[in-house]
């Protein structure tokens, strides 16, 4: 598998790769709006957005846990990612440039498992997401699916 | 709404997962990882078919479940005062396209926390998704935080 990392090549402190996602668009709220089934019109409709002291729309959270999401398993295969859980911490809006960045902080030898600090921030350093996750890394010398 | 709450089963679904509504929500995020689009490729790397990305749960509940207004409602509290604070999810197993997941909404926790601005309440709203064949294979928590 492309981005297999096992247990043993990792150290508590690596970092996961940056990633830097295109400007958050208008279009992607609506398109985010179908995917997800949330039409609250906050991240939609700019007036509602107003009203509601943002100056315009919004982005969902779940759209930033989403791009953290995209950098963990760009990292690691998908099926070792076991927990992720963030908190939500600031308001996303169209035009913001997120970056997400990460790394290990503990390494549990018994289990192959890691947990990781995850942080999403915007083009100012601003941070809209923090988080952590873990996974399950296959130790060398098992096949993959044994471990 | 009191804590004797906790525990309260708030909705019981069917949700058949979609090829195209794992595409949908992959492209809305804008992560162009072959894995949600490619059976092919899935296969390569030892998927049955084309995966979900690790958010996709949110379709879960919202699409296929009461929805957010709906929820909050037998919550007894008003959208418009509801934000989400915090989410995570729990992988136990792989969901594919053609999997029929059963899933049951309920309402884990209820606390209250003092902040800055008064009294805050917190209400941890947990999905479980089971397979068709029994397993559970995914567990959304939403913690959604009722402005005073």
């Amino acid at each position: 598998m492309a981005n297999v990392r096992y247990f043993e090549d990792v150290k508590v402190g690596d970092e996961i790769p940056r990633l830097t996602k295109d400007p958050v668009t208008e279009t992607q709220l609506v398109r985010y709006a179908g995917a997800s089934g949330d039409f609250n019109p906050i991240h939609t409709v700019h007036r509602i957005g107003e009203e509601a002291g943002f100056g315009g729309v919004i982005a969902h959270g779940l759209l930033i846990m989403g791009f953290v999401g995209q950098a963990i398993t760009q990292w690691i295969p998908n099926r070792h990612l076991k927990r992720f859980h963030v908190r939500f911490m600031g308001v996303t809006r169209p035009m913001d440039v997120i970056t997400v960045t990460g790394k290990i902080i503990q390494k549990i030898a018994e289990e192959n498992r890691i947990e990781c600090e995850v942080e999403a921030r915007d083009q100012k350093g601003t941070l809209k997401v923090k988080g952590s996750f873990e996974a399950e890394l296959p130790s060398k010398g098992c096949s993959i699916d044994d471990c | 709404m009191e804590h004797g709450f906790k525990g309260k089963r708030l909705a019981e679904f069917s949700y058949p997962v979609e090829r195209c509504k794992i595409r949908e929500m992959s492209e809305a995020i804008g992560d162009p990882n072959v894995l949600y689009t490619d059976p092919e490729a899935a296969r390569v790397e030892g998927y049955e078919d084309v995966i979900a990305p690790p958010t996709f749960g949110t379709c879960v509940g919202l699409w296929g479940g009461p929805g957010f207004p709906d929820l909050c409602r037998k919550l007894g509290v008003n959208p418009i005062q509801m934000l989400h604070a915090e989410h995570e999810y729990q992988y136990l197993g792989p969901i594919y396209p053609g999997d029929i997941l059963h899933a049951t909404i309920e309402l884990a926790d209820v606390y209250t926390k003092e902040g800055r601005s008064g009294r805050m309440k917190f209400y941890v709203v947990e999905t479980t998704c089971m397979s068709q064949s029994g397993e559970k294979v995914l567990i959304s928590r939403a913690t959604l935080l009722e402005r005073a």
